[in-house]
Parts: structure tokens; sequence; C-alpha cells
């Protein structure tokens, strides 16, 4: 009697989706993210109580631990150029939600510091967006 | 001798895709690395053209005074509580443009975080901040 050996089945993971899975994330990713243009410009954020979700804005300005200005993320030596460079960025800009500027400051950098930086943005039309963390509940 | 040695291979066609996973997942890891998924919070003013400190607009314009820990508002010294209290008194929701403004004054050596608590209060209570910058 003949007997037929059993055919070994195959084991093989199914890929043809992989690539089509991963560029399904890739778009996710790219619609809900933010890009971190600032990881590197250290500074202790303020917080306070009844903050709410802000939009996103295209500009964003930062005073470090150092009291070093950033205009997304470039460093800015004085007021008056960050004054000229906001102006500029500011400029044809109509509608409320592209005047937005995210300011993101240092909890312990003094008035002498950020108040030339908050009416030069004001003075270029740019609605603040002031950022900060919600502060936990004791 | 045979020809059909000679004859020339025809190419698929085809567009290579094997790799295209690996190329996907390593613009996966790119993104997952660079972005930050975290919800901005804050607040939204806009800040009227620069206040002088001149003594006309003080007259009018309630004021708060900050030195470093220390808050005034409509001359008696407040805690952050009272000062909320006092803004939602003033009902500044309801009113319009320019009697929404409180200006803010504060010492060169106030920090930003008693500053940005002062500014959170104002906004939340509805009101417009306005900043008094010192004339040199």
């Amino acid at each position: 009697m003949k007997l037929r050996r059993r055919k070994k089945m195959g084991i093989a993971v199914p890929t043809t989706s992989m690539g089509d899975i991963a560029f399904l994330l890739i778009i996710f990713f790219m619609v809900c993210s933010n890009f971190a243009k600032e990881s590197k410009i250290k500074f202790k954020p303020v917080d306070a109580e009844g903050l709410k979700a802000v939009e996103n804005a295209k500009i964003s300005v930062v005073i470090d631990e150092e009291s070093s200005l950033f205009l997304d993320g470039q460093l800015v030596n004085d007021v008056p150029t960050f004054k000229l460079l906001m102006e500029q960025a500011l400029a044809n800009k109509a509608t409320p939600k592209s005047r937005m500027v995210l300011f993101k400051c240092d909890r312990y950098a003094s008035k002498r510091v950020f108040e030339p930086v908050l009416d030069a943005i004001a003075s270029a039309g740019g609605i603040i967006v002031a950022v900060g963390e919600k502060r936990k509940s004791e | 001798m045979s020809f059909k040695s000679f004859r020339k291979r025809r190419p698929d066609g085809g567009v290579p895709t094997d790799s295209f996973s690996d190329i996907a997942f390593l613009l996966i890891i790119f993104f997952i690395v660079t972005t930050s998924l975290k919800r901005v919070v804050g607040f939204e003013t806009e800040l009227p053209a620069s206040k002088e400190a001149e003594k006309k607009t003080e007259e009018k314009t309630p004021t708060v005074t900050l030195k470093a820990n220390q808050i005034t508002f409509l001359e008696a010294e407040v805690s952050m509580e009272a000062f909320k209290e006092k803004l939602a008194d003033m009902k500044l929701a309801e009113r319009k443009d320019d009697a929404k403004v409180i200006l803010m004054d504060a010492t060169m050596e106030t920090d930003y975080q008693n500053y940005y608590e002062v500014m959170a209060a104002i906004s939340e209570a509805g009101g417009v901040v306005g900043i008094m910058t010192e004339t040199k």
C-alpha cells in the first residue's frame, strides 16, 4: 500500500498590505501633529488655573531660561529686529487665525525681558496666544 | 549553434514595491520622533496698542498693579482669589470694547509667572488686557 506523504504547510506572513497600512499611518501623523521646532530651546513653562485648549498658530515666539528670544526656532538678537520680523510675518494677514502668535516664556523671565516682546507683537498686529500649562489641583 | 541564447530578455515593466513598506515605516519612525501630539493650552489676548503710562488713561481704566507677588487692584491689596472675585463682579464679558480693558502695571522685577496668572484671570473673566509700558 502506498502512503501519501502529507504536504507541509508553509507559514508565511502576508505582507502585501503592509505598505498601505504604513502609508495610512504616515498620513495620520502628518495630519494630526505639530513639528517640534523648539525642542532644543530650554524654558520652564508657566502654569495657571482655567486654561483652555487653544488653536495652534503658525508663528511661534519663545523666550528661554537665558532670556534669549526665538522666532520660529531662530535666535533673534534684539527687540527692534524682532519687531521688523514680526511686521514682515504678519503683513497681508487679514484673518484673526492667521495673525495668531504662540508666545511661550520662561516662568522666571523678568518684565524687562518679556514686556517689549509682547508690545512688539501687539503693535505688529498679532493676536497673542499665551501658552502655559494647566495647574494640577492639589 | 542556437540563436535562442542571443535573444534579449524583455523587461517586465513592473515597479518594484518590495521596499515600500520599509520606506514607509522609516517615515513613521521619523514622524513619531519629530512630532508632539500634546494639545496647546493657554489663552488668546489681543493687546491694545502700547499704552504709555499716562495719567489720563489711568483715571478711567481699572488698573491692576503687580509688585513681585503682591497684587493691587482698585487701590487695594488683594489675593489672587479676591482679584478673581472682583473681576467676576465687574461682569467684563457683558461690557463693550474699551470698557473691557484692564490695564496691567508691573515693576521691572515682576516675573512672567505672576504676570501670566493675572493675565489669565483677566482673560478668563472676559476682559481685555492692556499693558502699561514705561516711557524713557
